[in-house]
């Protein structure tokens, strides 16, 4: 029967299938059915299996659900309950109607990835057909290193864009007079979402209110006629549902003064959507001398106050910082890196404590050795001091008369002799004939060979990172990389080869790629041997 | 085409190691040093011939100096009564070529007149030809052709690399004309700047081959049917034994290339631990049971 853990959300009874009657149950991933008095169940799918399910027309007379699978079947249950059919039927589809999608999106997760993957990567798209769609090895063992590389990259990405903050959301509800004495705000759920994010006190408040104790409407509109929104925000002494929210906002201005300035100027490359948390502050501290305040510098005071609470907040939201709730670690000063702001609006090096960096300083100990060339020391002509004084009279003596001769520079047969040597064909011309395989060969070729290059490097790549073979499994997949090697070589080397040759010719052009398999297939063997060796 | 007022400078550096040359004289008696100096001027006429605009520069590359042979700046234009300066221009010759000529036999005498014999300054200083003629073609649009006699000399192998690597920058094409051995260096300046580098195998045919092969500038190459570049060897030497290497070792500290191990670098002197890697305990064989 059902396993003992398993959460049965419904059961109807009276479903019939394949004209037997029985019960359908439907656990927390799967649905079953089993027949009438029997303990087990005869038919039993995933939701992950299920693509869609579907209903009979509501004037039909029997009342029927069908759930279609990924493969392609289809079960169909016939809903018998004389009184209750299709309330039945309808509860079981309400019900398949929430869980379905919740597991559809795991398989096809999968497939969709790997789809994506295969389409933005054509080298990646031509391997696989290389190499899967000609059964030289198995899609799992294609996608077994893949797929666990690219999750942790898409797992990020996938998350939902946050939309920022603006600033002027309260002002923007912008009241109109109702015509006799009143006000009316019109919020809508954008601003509604502004004020949760950047006053969680408030968030905080409309949870624990709504619905209990006040309507939605009420609940605004006490917010609105509260001091907590109005400009001077003096008179606490209102018993308000909105005055603890006053008081917590005192309370998270006094911290961000305590925490200090960390950063000046406003770093707004920081406010992008990117996974860092930064450090952040306020921008001024406002005075807050206790002593001596009039009433109007009091309330000065307070508006900037709020101002400045209120930038604080549409910022920390934008960087997903809880301001005031948490004292969160603030980044230290060095950590922002100087790029970000001009070191030197801020600090003086000179007045700082020195950073004591140590460093390893290079020691060279034959530094001469870098400027010798690589001209390989050969035996050097030895030559007596005797044979260069000689030398250098005979030089000397020669030009001491020296005229140009211009006429006589050289004689006909050798400047000939020259010429054929420079003439195609000639001495100096022979390296000139062979031409660069590249020019005889023609594109497609060389585009086959290349695809053969990459799915023989990823074969080979397989094959060697099996060694060394410690463990039974890698054991398998030696002998199992080295038949995909054979194949690969039969399938797919000899005819590009014999095709290479039929057409163009004596180009070995496969050469290298056979050498780079024969090696393999050494490496294997004498692996086998060796294991043969131990197991006597 | 090019425009008529591009000024295109042939500079020509002419290796003339007076020991080598006097070797070369015993030798083969039949190609000496004013052979090739008369096959260098042929080229140099031809060069200033072909175009009205092209500009002309020979430096003689010496074991003690590198002098510029063309343009001199000892010449006094005034100096036309002597008897050489007449018989020059006696032969209806294009009076530049005439100048020309005689400025370069002039240098080339007064250049070996002054020659030191000293026993350790015997190679060729090449590299400071080349830089020489690196800043002489600044302005204009320059290319470089290199005679070479002598060995290569391992010594100014910086200065050398320093030397290709500013002319490459400076799109400047180095081409590199070798009498006797094979040079190493020369092959990659040849490789990197782009330039043609051929070692003839006839001395005596040299000004054929300059004509030929080193006449034509780098845009009419692309026309003609010249000699193919060579297989350059840019193999790295170690620096224990100075062999050329094709896989080493490399310390990561100062980077001194090695063909063997060693757990301690000789050049800074760090030291290195490599994991060995783990032995496999050989299983101990159990006996079979007699049966």
């Amino acid at each position: 029967m059902a396993a003992s853990s398993e959460e049965v959300l419904l059961v109807v009874k009276k479903v019939r299938q394949k004209k037997q009657d029985g019960t359908l149950y439907l656990m927390a991933e799967r649905i079953a059915w089993g027949p009438e008095g029997k303990d087990r169940f005869t038919v039993s799918h995933l939701y992950a299996d299920i693509r869609c399910q579907k209903i009979s027309p509501d004037g039909k007379a029997k009342i029927q659900l069908q759930l279609v699978l990924h493969t392609g079947e289809s079960t169909t249950f016939h809903f018998a309950n004389e009184n209750s059919a299709l309330r039945d039927r309808d509860a079981a589809k309400d019900l398949l109607q929430q869980l379905l999608p919740k597991f559809k999106k795991k398989a096809n997760k999968e497939l969709e990835e790997k789809n994506r993957m295969l389409q933005e990567d054509p080298v990646l798209f031509q391997l696989y057909k290389d190499l899967v769609v000609s059964q030289v090895i198995s899609a799992e063992e294609f996608w077994a290193n893949r797929l666990s590389m690219n999750s942790v990259n898409h797992s990020t990405s996938n998350n939902k864009q946050e939309v920022g903050i603006s600033a002027a959301f309260l002002a923007d509800i912008r009241p109109q007079t109702d015509g006799c004495n009143g006000l009316r705000y019109n919020l809508t759920s954008d601003i509604i979402e502004s004020i949760f994010r950047t006053y969680p006190a408030v968030k905080q408040k409309y949870a624990e209110n709504v619905p209990h104790n006040l309507t939605e409407k009420e609940f605004w509109t006490r917010f609105f006629q509260s001091h907590y929104f109005h400009r001077d925000r003096i008179s606490t002494g209102l018993q308000d549902l909105f005055s603890e929210c006053a008081k917590q906002d005192e309370k998270g201005l006094k911290s961000m003064v305590g925490q200090g300035v960390k950063n000046p100027l406003v770093d707004l490359q920081s406010l992008e959507d990117k996974a860092l948390d930064e450090g952040y502050g306020t921008a001024a501290t406002p005075s807050t001398s206790n002593s001596n305040r009039t009433v109007k510098e009091n309330s000065n005071s307070a508006i900037i106050k709020r101002f400045n609470h209120h930038s604080a907040m549409v910022l920390a939201a934008g960087l997903h910082v809880e301001v005031v709730l948490q004292t969160s670690g603030w980044f230290s000063f060095h950590d922002l890196g100087d790029w970000y702001f001009p070191v030197g609006a801020i600090e003086y090096e000179d007045l700082q404590q020195e950073d004591g960096l140590k460093t390893v300083s290079l020691n060279l100990k034959k530094s001469d050795r870098y400027s010798h060339g690589p001209v390989p020391i050969q035996t050097q002509h030895y030559t007596t001091s005797q044979d260069i004084i000689n030398s250098v009279i005979l030089v000397q003596h020669e030009m001491a008369n020296y005229k140009p001769c211009l006429t006589q520079v050289m004689s006909s047969t050798m400047a000939s002799s020259a010429i054929v040597a420079l003439s195609p064909g000639g001495v100096l011309m022979q390296a000139g004939t062979q031409q660069a395989i590249n020019q005889m060969v023609p594109s497609e070729v060389q585009s086959e060979l290349k695809h053969l290059y990459t799915a023989a490097g990823e074969l080979l790549r397989h094959f060697w990172s099996c060694f060394p073979v410690n463990t039974p499994f890698l054991e398998e997949k030696v002998v199992k990389m080295r038949s995909n090697l054979e194949r690969f070589q039969l399938t797919k080397l000899h005819p590009f080869q014999e095709k290479v040759q039929r057409q163009y010719f004596s180009t070995n052009l496969t050469g290298h790629l056979e050498e780079m398999l024969q090696t393999a297939y050494n490496k294997f063997h004498a692996w086998q041997t060796r294991r043969m060796m131990r197991k006597t | 085409m090019a425009s008529e007022d591009e000024v295109s400078l042939l500079v020509v550096v002419v290796d003339v190691n007076p020991i080598w040359w006097g070797q070369q004289a015993q030798r083969e008696p039949e190609f000496t040093l004013s052979k090739c100096l008369d096959s260098v001027m042929v080229m140099g006429n031809s060069h200033l011939v072909m175009n009205r605009t092209n500009k002309l520069a020979i430096i003689a590359s010496h074991c003690q100096e590198s002098h510029f042979l063309y343009p001199s700046k000892h010449w006094k234009a005034g100096d036309a009564a002597g008897d050489d300066a007449v018989s020059s221009s006696r032969d209806g010759k294009y009076e530049v070529l005439a100048v020309t000529n005689d400025q370069i036999s002039e240098e080339v005498r007064n250049l070996m007149a002054r020659t030191e014999v000293k026993g350790h300054q015997t190679d060729t200083l090449l590299a400071g030809s080349l830089a020489k003629a690196l800043c002489s073609g600044q302005e204009m649009k320059s290319r470089i052709l290199v005679i070479k006699a002598a060995e290569d000399c391992a010594l100014q192998y910086m200065n050398f690399m320093n030397v290709i690597f500013a002319a490459q920058k400076n799109s400047i094409v180095i081409d590199a004309c070798v009498l006797a051995t094979d040079s190493g260096l020369l092959q990659q300046a040849c490789d990197i700047t782009g330039g043609l580098y051929l070692k003839i195998p006839q001395k005596s045919a040299l000004a054929q081959y300059l004509l030929w092969v080193f006449l034509p500038d780098a845009n009419q190459r692309s026309q003609l049917v010249l000699p193919p570049p060579v297989h350059v060897d840019y193999r790295a030497a170690c620096f224990c034994h100075r062999n050329l290497i094709e896989i080493g070792y490399v310390c990561s500290v100062c980077l001194s290339i090695f063909c063997n191990f060693s757990p301690i670098c000789t050049t800074c002197e760090t030291a290195f631990k490599i994991p060995l890697p783990q032995m496999v305990k050989p299983k101990k064989k159990k006996l079979k049971p007699a049966t």
